[in-house]
């Protein structure tokens, strides 16, 4: 089913929920509404099961206006946040629930085959007996899943589905939801605030911030062609360097900061020498061993903070006028601090290249990098990094 | 939920409030400012004139006072030690000290005075123990009776306070109380500058309630015959209703003076309702006592409970007694009475009659009841508060007052005439059971439905259910335990009204029990044996509906009690 929202505005008495908000939905897409708490995802998403009409503009499914179509007939099926599972039901009953409603009965013998049969979609058929409160998170929320999915609904809304879950459950979860819906090419819409559920599960995903859409687009759109600043700050993180265009030259723009020249490739020419306009930088894109490479973008500041994080390690860069760049570099073998492993990025301090990087030995007074730990390096470490200009993303200055 | 679907069920609501408490109330207090039909100040300036009725505004007010004092000082202790501290036996002496709150204090009386009257149970002690001679025999009722109708009410009157209190120091965030106790202020210190101020809301609740139903009180009076209070003064009053307006300018004064107690207390300490950030969690919050401490925190409870239940034990041997006088316990023993009232044109009418009356009176009100929790809940109404405040009204309206302006709007020539109880009281008395009971179940239904998320019922329309099999199928199964004790309690509470009951039932053949009872005790002879048995079987049936209750609701029972 199509769900089409067009110039959809909603006032909870003076606060504006949700401000003119259209978007195209197409039938058997995963689209995902993403967004910080507050923005109006969930009231969207409530407005589309009819919970809540919207002031102005209409919802259309197929074509057809539904803004006066109570909830109940409107066909979709939710799972709620909180799973919203009846306790004084079992499992059984709570799945087939939808199939004993006006409209939607059917014969005991049929109800049993379908619940059966989505209980076994979801490895729950053994548990079909038991109260919701003796289940945990993940088989509440494989129960809801199949309450809503049971009933064949057009459209398939899911509201922070996973936020209850545990990390590892949840990562699991994703893999599992996106495949169940793709398998039966039902159009789900998708609520969260979780950036990477959606950029790992979505077909498109609308941003949303303070009830106004950002950018509608694929993961790999958003990711790497952000609209603005703000969705490329919230899709991912991004370093955000105010600036200025210098020249546009052979198809790569030259932008002023206040720390040194940037160079980015730029295809379209979107900007005119002059423009003010804002380098959007992932933190991943910055490459600490300087080595290779050109000499195009690259820069020293002094490294203040080193943070691990496991499976990748964060560095704060402080640039000449002070502004703070964040480099993010992963893989296995970072003990802690980029500057170690190649041992040329940090100036000065030969003692340390290629060194073996022992605490307390004699070379490395100057350099409490070394500790192995997210110690606090000293002010004056200086560290050198280079960006690919292709990974350079020029934005609009807001 | 769909405003007009709420906008229906309030103006319903609204209206059957306006026709059965509002109007009656309203034509009242007009009939206390109306004379000759000019609008005067001239009923309230004869009152005022008259000592009889000062003595008796001053006497209600002392009893009130009297009353609550006594209240507080049994039920906050107790309060304290169910709420903080296990020990042994506790789980069902928490249950027996709330039985006396539905054994009439009116059937109590008969107990009492036989314990404390000149030729009762204390006397006999006293001369057993070679202590005094009859002849100087004493009669500890006390002059005027005061402090034996105070006392009987207060022994009948702690339990609404004590389950307030208990759910005011259960909500208390035990955590709160640790941080006191982390920062160096424990013990009396921690109670006086931490627990005290956050469970004041939920004390002056039940305190406001038993306050007002002290000042109001009526059968506990008659039953001393101690006359000079206000209540009994109107009751006295209706008699001669058409000769003199005076009755109605006491209605009012007694009105005004209940709200404006009412009202104090939601201002004094109404807004100061503290949000606990955590709900307090009765698991690990409750200590263990064990030895001479939890032996006295037993004798404690058990000596409220035995006090409390003096009076009834008093009704039981009265009911089963041939003869009881100048003697400990009673000298012959008979089963005579039940027999007799089995047989009396009073007793097994008036049974039936106050099921019947109570029975309907319990299903209007968990209709309506239900329907204005939904609202009040669910919907998005602007004024649902106001709607809230509106319906928990009745409670802060004394009973007497309300069915004296049941009488007032059904006098000849108004318009409820066609209601007029001295033909047939059967409407007005289930309507005035249902309005001032009506409290109770709202209560109890918006606890109950604020403790289910409203996207339970979501979940249900989203898959298809329309809205009213939403609430037959999801809202009501979730709740039924919360309304069964709303219901329960509506019940037993009209089973037992006193005030509208006395004032509204003027034919014998539509005596409800609590009428019969009255008037069985008036009969010389026999009479009081009689309403003694009367009494136990209702005590019996009441027991019963209210261990029921408890058992469904728990601590939450609490909830049911508040204004």
């Amino acid at each position: 089913m199509n769900v089409s929202l067009q110039a959809i505005v909603k006032r909870f008495d003076a606060v504006i929920a949700v401000d003119g908000v259209s978007l195209e939905i197409h039938d058997g897409e995963c689209f995902f509404l993403l967004g910080p708490s507050g923005c109006g995802k969930t009231t969207l998403l409530r407005m589309i099961a009819g919970f809540c009409v919207p002031d102005e503009g209409r919802i259309l499914f197929d074509g057809q206006p539904v803004n006066d179509l109570p909830p109940h007939r409107r066909n979709t099926g939710m799972v709620f946040q909180n799973y919203a599972l009846w306790p004084h039901l079992t499992v059984f009953d709570n799945v087939a629930f939808g199939l004993t409603v006006p409209g939607r009965t059917c014969p005991a013998s049929e109800r049993r085959k379908r619940v059966g049969r989505m209980l076994e979609a979801m490895h729950m058929e053994d548990l079909a007996r038991r109260k919701p409160n003796r289940l945990s998170g993940g088989q509440q929320q494989r129960v809801a899943l199949a309450r809503a999915l049971v009933i064949d609904p057009a459209c398939l809304l899911l509201d922070e589905p996973l936020s209850n879950l545990d990390a590892k459950l949840r990562l699991e979860m994703r893999v599992e939801i996106r495949r169940l819906v793709k398998q039966l090419g039902i159009t789900t819409i998708y609520v969260t605030h979780d950036q990477k559920e959606a950029l790992s599960m979505a077909d498109r995903c609308a941003i949303l911030r303070q009830g106004r859409v950002e950018q509608v687009g694929s993961p790999r759109d958003l990711y790497e062609r952000p609209a603005n600043r703000f969705v490329a700050d919230f899709i991912g993180g991004a370093n955000l360097v105010p600036g200025k265009v210098r020249a546009v030259i052979n198809g790569f723009t030259i932008i002023a900061t206040t720390f040194g020249e940037w160079t980015a490739r730029d295809l379209h020419g979107a900007f005119q020498p002059g423009a003010a306009v804002a380098l959007a930088i992932r933190p991943e894109a910055l490459h600490l061993h300087a080595s290779s490479g050109t000499d195009l973008n690259r820069f020293a500041g002094c490294l203040t903070e080193t943070i691990y994080l496991g499976e990748a390690t964060e560095s704060w860069i402080r640039m000449a006028d002070g502004f703070v760049m964040k480099a993010l570099e992963s893989g296995p073998g970072i003990p802690g601090r980029p500057a170690i492993a190649g041992g040329p990025a940090i100036a000065g301090g030969p003692a340390i290249a290629g060194g073996p990087a022992i605490a307390g030995g004699p070379a490395i007074t100057g350099g409490p990098v070394i500790t192995g730990g997210p110690a606090r390096p000293a002010a004056s470490v200086e560290i050198q990094f280079h960006v690919n200009p292709d990974d350079v993303i020029v934005l609009a200055a807001e | 939920m769909k405003n007009t679907g709420a906008i229906l069920i309030a103006a319903a609501i609204l209206s059957l409030l306006g026709l059965f408490f509002f109007w009656p109330l309203a034509l009242t207090v007009k009939s206390a400012f109306v004379f000759n039909r000019q609008w005067t100040l001239v009923i309230f300036s004869e009152l005022f004139k008259n000592p009889l009725y000062i003595e008796g505004l001053l006497n209600s007010l002392a009893l009130a006072i009297v009353t609550t004092g006594l209240v507080v000082c049994m039920a906050l202790p107790l309060a304290m030690l169910a709420a903080r501290f296990d020990f042994w036996g506790k789980s069902w002496l928490t249950g027996l000290i709330l039985l006396p709150m539905i054994l009439p204090p009116f059937v109590g009386a008969i107990g009492i005075r036989q314990i404390l009257g000149p030729y009762g149970v204390i006397n006999a002690v006293l001369v057993n123990l070679h202590l005094m001679d009859w002849p100087q025999a004493v009669d500890w009722l006390g002059r005027g009776r005061f402090w034996a109708v105070a006392v009987t009410e207060a022994l009948h009157l702690y339990p609404i306070f004590y389950l307030n209190a208990v759910a005011a120091i259960a909500n208390v965030d035990p955590t709160l109380e640790e941080a006191a106790e982390n920062m160096g202020c424990a013990g009396w210190r921690r109670f006086r500058r931490i627990t005290l101020p956050l469970i004041m809301p939920g004390l002056f609740a039940g305190g406001t309630l038993v306050f007002i139903w002290s000042f109001t009180e009526l059968g506990t009076p008659l039953m001393f015959d101690y006359s000079r209070v206000t209540a009994v003064q109107i009751y006295n009053g209706i008699q001669d209703i058409g000769a003199s307006p005076l009755p109605y300018a006491l209605v009012v004064v007694m009105l005004v003076a209940s709200a404006g107690f009412y009202a104090l207390g939601k201002l004094v300490f109404g807004r100061s309702g503290y949000e606990m950030m955590a709900k307090g969690s009765t698991a690990g919050s409750t200590q263990q006592l064990s030895g001479a401490r939890a032996g006295a925190a037993f004798g404690l409870f058990a000596i409220v409970f035995l006090l409390a239940i003096l009076p009834h034990i008093g009704v039981i041997l009265t009911s089963f007694s041939q003869a009881w006088y100048r003697s400990v316990t009673p000298s012959q023993w008979t089963l005579e009475w039940y027999r007799q009232a089995l047989g009396h044109g009073l007793t097994l009418p008036s049974i039936r009659n106050s099921c019947y009356y109570s029975l309907l009176a319990m299903g209007a009100d968990l209709i309506l009841g239900v329907a204005a929790a939904v609202v009040i809940v669910r919907s998005s109404l602007r004024w649902r508060g106001t709607l809230d405040t509106l319906i928990m009204l009745p409670l802060a309206v004394p009973g007497i007052v309300l069915a004296f302006g049941y009488i007032t709007m059904s006098q000849p020539g108004r318009l409820f005439e066609g209601l007029n109880p001295t033909d047939n009281p059967t409407v007005l008395l289930i309507i005035a059971y249902a309005v001032r009971r009506l409290p109770y179940v709202v209560r109890a239904a918006v606890a109950g439905l604020q403790q289910i998320s409203a996207s339970l019922e979501e979940a249900a329309e989203n898959l298809g259910c329309p809205p009213v099999q939403t609430v037959a199928r999801i809202t009501l199964p979730l709740i039924s335990a919360n309304l069964m004790a709303g219901g329960l309690l509506a019940f037993s509470f009209a089973m037992l009204e006193v005030s509208d009951s006395l004032m509204l039932a003027q034919k014998q053949a539509y005596f409800p029990i609590t009428k019969a009872l009255y008037e069985l005790f008036q009969v010389l002879g026999n009479g009081p044996y009689l309403a003694a048995a009367l009494g136990v079987w209702s005590m019996l049936f009441l027991g019963i509906t209210l261990l029921l209750t408890n058992r469904l609701m728990g601590q939450r029972l609490g909830a049911v009690f508040r204004l």
